[in-house]
């Protein structure tokens, strides 16, 4: 287990720069997710933290311990690429050997052929721990077999005994999931999950899907253009952004953006939707974000109710996604309904919904969440 | 589609040319080699095995075979050894890699006996370039190697026509002309190494030159080194460019580079002795096609390399 | 490329003055390779720049002093010192031309290279074609075929083709320098492998326009082919621009139908003392062709030539 501090991170090709100033702290134990559309940084981060990168400026930590002129292979960390990077000419226990046979060896040990004769006993303890975490990961009867013979998961499942088998301090993940395929990825979502929680060790996880990140981690940082615009739970991440860009981030299908501006009285107003709360400042243009699920049909008598028609419909089972472009034309939302509702709706059918209550968030015309407060001065009655 | 014939008109010149031009010769030269046929004679004997009994008995043929494979035997693991080494080094700096790289291959565009001639130049124990700079070195450090000072005193190699340098002058100028080709095969083998795999390496503890170039460079160019040295091998095995420009004659002193495509062209084209002629071609064949299957088998056994 | 980024970005433990060593260590080996690879060019173009008297003394540096020198040949021919008084590099340069048909050389290797390429490609395409898209009767076998004689290397086979043209009477004759290389298996065999490539789609597309068989070749397939043709043509004029070997078989004698290389050989048969520089201008002469080509279009060459290891 191991704490990991990355202090003011700067990283910059040339003259593009990657990352501008990162500061991030991983307690021990963690699972935290670095994500980000591509070309956001996150990568990059991961490398750096890994000493594959040398950061322009900054500081990486472990345990308290400064290692930026630390060799990789000497911070005790493990990781697994993208592409699985298994040496394609070696068996899948020599592939989990390697590491094993590089830091406990010594260059004699190593040699072929003679190697192995020198140092029978120590091979043979390396093979256990090797044949041990083949075990774990359900893949000891593939241990002949080379990385060209095994199917994608298998050799997601070799790439993480590899990086298992020397106990690392932390393991650090660059998009591991994104070559298998869907069925897979989401089954290996919660055997990944499992195996953090049996390790009981850090993990650092790269992902571009917010879908993955929200489903694994204990944290998570949404980074965007070198910066990471936030930091915290899943559970904050989604129901609290603090920048349009995170809101618009997280979730699928996408969160509803409406233009729209603060009357004098700090109330928000879209056509003609107003909110009750109101906020401390005061803009001309903002914009208010509502999710599908904060959306939900009703009667067109109800007082509160918007118009639309429907013009796309998507139905994934256990909820039917209803995109409407509303009346004046300007304007698409997405609108989740239970399954019961949706299915009568048709397409090319006008339709009324409403929203919930406290539910819109308000973003200002630089993209920063405005703060809404409910104890408002003046009460303003609500207009449909 | 209705079955047509073009694809017989397509096919049935390249077809008919590949029997005439590659197939019946190998025909030919096999049937010739029991015969003592000559040009201009009208008949020919049946002799039986005896040009080959002549090939694997005959001192001349021995001298043959000696030159051949000292040749080879030199050539292809320097100008492979060459060709991976220089590829390394200039991948691996960061300036003016394009400019060693063009370097490099110039001797593979130029035309050989033209550089055949040059190299005779530079060779001249008198005049040659190459003498007159060692001599520049007599009198400094360079005399602590017995053979230098060995040279200065008593005057340096006559090279190609010294008995014993001369084998190897030869395939000095065989691997100089070579193993530009060689280095830009291995360059384009090295782009295809993924980046990733000397990651892993890195993070898996390889932290010498060394131990990456064993765990991940070698290896991944296994298929690249294959087929080098294979290509190599026939290259070397058909010189003849050099040793005609150098030795017009007979196949240098004592016969020391009385190389196999020489032997070809001087007992069949020059003496007219088609049969011994043929018997040579058909010895060479085998070898380079059986050179060229074993680097096939060896491609196909790495299938599952990917 | 990776070894290099990687050794710079984890070469951050070490402290900079020891791997600015290693590098300059590194150009020192690559700058003394590259000596002696080009040691015998510097020969080459230097000497076809000097007089006589400086080859044999070997002095004068790279261009030679220029000095006017007496040519002797020409006091021969009865003319007044004053007019046989010559500059070496003209001396040298002029002398290639005129004692042996150069330009009858150049033009020889042109003509042969040319038509060796132009045959190459007229019988290889429609072979391709034929392998890589049409179904028919025995394609397995003829490919197959084709597969077993890349295995065969034709300068091996000279001597039962030498005997064949001397055979038909096609010794010292333009067909005698053309035949044997009018079949390419590696290229029918490139062409084949590019083809597959080609969607079948575009084919079909051709065939709904009305194009029959033969004009699909020429006019689709050719023009996909270009890139792959360009690399096959520098592959091919190399080879015949240099080989030796084989017009050393076919043209004895005949001094009209020699090829650069041949005519090299030649001069080289008869020189004498004075004539080394004026060899060397014939050398440099013949391999400056593909060597100014070869440095414009670098990329293209070495595409070109290594293009055999694409098997």
């Amino acid at each position: 287990m191991a704490a990991i501090s990355l202090k003011a991170i700067e990283k910059s090709f040339g003259d593009t720069s990657v990352l501008e100033g990162i500061n991030l702290d991983i307690a021990p134990g963690e699972f935290l997710t670095l994500v980000g559309p591509s070309g956001c940084g996150k990568s990059t981060l991961l490398r750096i933290l890994a000493g594959l990168e040398a950061p322009s400026s900054g500081d990486v930590l472990i345990d308290g311990r400064k290692v930026n002129q630390v060799r990789p292979a000497d911070r005790n960390l493990a990781m697994v690429f993208q592409s699985y990077a298994l040496y394609p000419h070696l068996t899948v226990g020599q592939n989990m050997m390697t590491p094993l046979r590089l830091r406990d060896l010594s260059f004699a040990e190593r040699l072929p052929f003679a190697g192995p004769l020198l140092a029978r006993s120590k091979y043979k303890v390396l093979w256990a721990q090797v044949t041990e975490t083949a075990k774990i990961l359900q893949i000891d009867h593939l241990l002949d077999r080379k990385p060209g013979q095994l199917s994608g998961g298998q050799r997601q499942r070799a790439a993480l005994g590899r990086a298992m088998v020397r106990k690392p301090a932390g393991f650090l993940m660059d998009e591991p999931l994104s070559n298998l395929d869907a069925a897979l990825r989401i089954h290996m979502r919660s055997e990944l999950a499992e195996l953090h929680r049996s390790l009981a060790t850090t993990f650092v996880y790269v992902t571009h899907d917010q879908a993955e990140a929200l489903t694994m981690s204990d944290r998570m940082a949404v980074m965007m253009d070198g910066n990471i615009l936030q930091l915290g739970t899943p559970d904050e991440i989604y129901n609290n952004p603090r920048d349009i860009r995170v809101a618009e981030f997280v979730g699928a299908p996408k969160i509803n953006l409406l233009p729209g501006h603060l009357d004098s009285n700090g109330h928000a107003r879209c056509g003609g939707v107003v909110l009750t709360r109101v906020a401390a400042t005061s803009s001309d243009k903002i914009t208010i974000g509502l999710r599908p699920e904060h959306l939900s049909l009703c009667d067109d008598t109800d007082p509160e109710a918007l118009k639309g028609r429907v013009v796309h419909k998507e139905n994934l089972g256990a909820d039917i996604y209803l995109h409407i472009s509303m009346k004046d034309g300007a304007h698409r939302l997405v609108v989740r309904a239970a399954p019961l509702d949706g299915v009568a709706v048709s397409i090319g059918q006008d339709i009324a919904f409403k929203r919930h209550h406290g539910a819109a968030m308000i973003f200002e015309a630089g993209g920063k969440r405005i703060g809404l407060d409910n104890n408002a001065g003046t009460a303003v009655a609500e207009v449909a | 589609m209705p079955r047509s014939k073009a694809p017989y008109w397509f096919v049935g010149p390249a077809l008919f040319l590949m029997f005439v031009i590659l197939l019946l010769p190998i025909g030919i030269a096999s049937i010739m080699s029991f015969t003592n046929y000559s040009l201009g004679n009208s008949g020919a004997e049946f002799v039986g095995l005896e040009n080959y009994e002549k090939i694997f008995t005959r001192s001349t043929y021995e001298k043959m075979f000696g030159a051949t494979f000292r040749y080879v035997f030199v050539v292809v693991p320097l100008s492979v050894g060459l060709g991976l080494g220089a590829a390394l080094l200039i991948n691996s700096t960061k300036r003016f890699g394009d400019l060693y790289k063009t370097i490099y291959f110039l001797p593979v565009m130029a035309a050989l006996i033209a550089m055949a001639i040059v190299w005779e130049f530079a060779f001249h124990p008198t005049i040659g370039i190459v003498n007159s700079t060692l001599e520049r070195g007599c009198g400094t450090v360079l005399e602590v190697w017995g053979w230098y000072a060995h040279g200065c005193e008593r005057g340096f190699p006559l090279w190609l026509t010294d008995r014993d340098y001369a084998i190897w002058t030869v395939a000095f100028i065989g691997v100089w002309q070579g193993f530009g080709f060689n280095m830009v095969l291995y360059l384009a083998g090295l782009t295809s190494v993924p980046r990733e795999l000397y990651q892993a390496a890195e993070m898996d503890g390889a932290k010498s030159a060394w131990d990456r170039f064993r765990l991940v460079t070698w290896p991944m160019l296994g298929p690249t080194t294959v087929f080098v040295v294979t290509i190599s091998f026939i290259r070397s095995f058909q010189v003849f460019d050099t040793v005609e420009a150098f030795y017009p004659q007979g196949g240098g002193p004592s016969k020391s580079v009385y190389v196999m495509m020489f032997a070809i062209y001087e007992k069949a084209i020059q003496q007219n002795l088609m049969g011994i002629g043929a018997a040579i071609t058909v010895v060479f064949l085998a070898f380079v096609m059986f050179l060229t299957l074993v680097q096939r088998w060896l491609v196909e056994r790495r299938v599952h390399y990917t | 490329m990776s070894d290099t980024t990687l050794s710079s970005s984890t070469a951050v433990g070490l402290p900079a003055f020891r791997f600015s060593a290693a590098e300059t260590l590194k150009h020192v080996v690559l700058i003394f390779g590259s000596l002696i690879v080009l040691l015998p060019f510097y020969v080459m173009v230097s000497y076809s720049f000097k007089s006589p008297a400086e080859i044999m003394q070997n002095i004068g540096g790279f261009f030679g002093a220029q000095e006017a020198f007496r040519d002797d040949y020409c006091i021969k021919l009865g003319k007044d010192v004053a007019d046989c008084m010559v500059t070496p590099v003209i001396y040298n340069y002029t002398t290639a031309f005129e004692k042996a048909p150069l330009i009858r050389y150049l033009l020889n290797g042109v003509i042969v290279t040319a038509s060796i390429f132009f045959i190459q490609v007229l019988v290889a395409l429609p072979c391709a074609y034929a392998l890589a898209k049409l179904r028919f009767w025995g394609r397995e076998a003829v490919f197959g075929l084709v597969l077993f004689c890349l295995l065969i290397p034709v300068h091996a086979i000279a001597l039962p083709l030498y005997i064949m043209l001397a055979k038909v009477g096609l010794t010292n004759t333009y067909a005698a320098l053309v035949i044997p290389w009018t079949i390419s298996v590696f290229g029918i065999f490139l062409m084949r492998q590019f083809f597959m490539t080609v969607p079948d789609d575009l084919i079909d597309a051709a065939r709904m326009d009305g194009m029959n068989e033969f004009s699909i070749i020429w006019n689709v397939m050719l023009p996909t082919a270009i890139p792959a043709l360009l690399a096959f043509a520098i592959f091919s004029v190399v080879a015949h621009w240099n080989d030796y070997f084989w017009p050393r078989i076919v043209i004895t004698g005949d001094r009209s139908l020699f090829t650069p290389p041949l005519g090299l050989r030649e001069f080289k048969g008869d020189a004498d003392g004075d004539n080394f520089g004026p060899m060397m201008a014939t050398a440099t002469i013949i391999v400056a062709p593909l060597i100014v080509a070869f440095l414009i279009a670098q990329r293209r060459f070495i595409e070109g030539i290594t293009l055999s290891g694409m098997k």
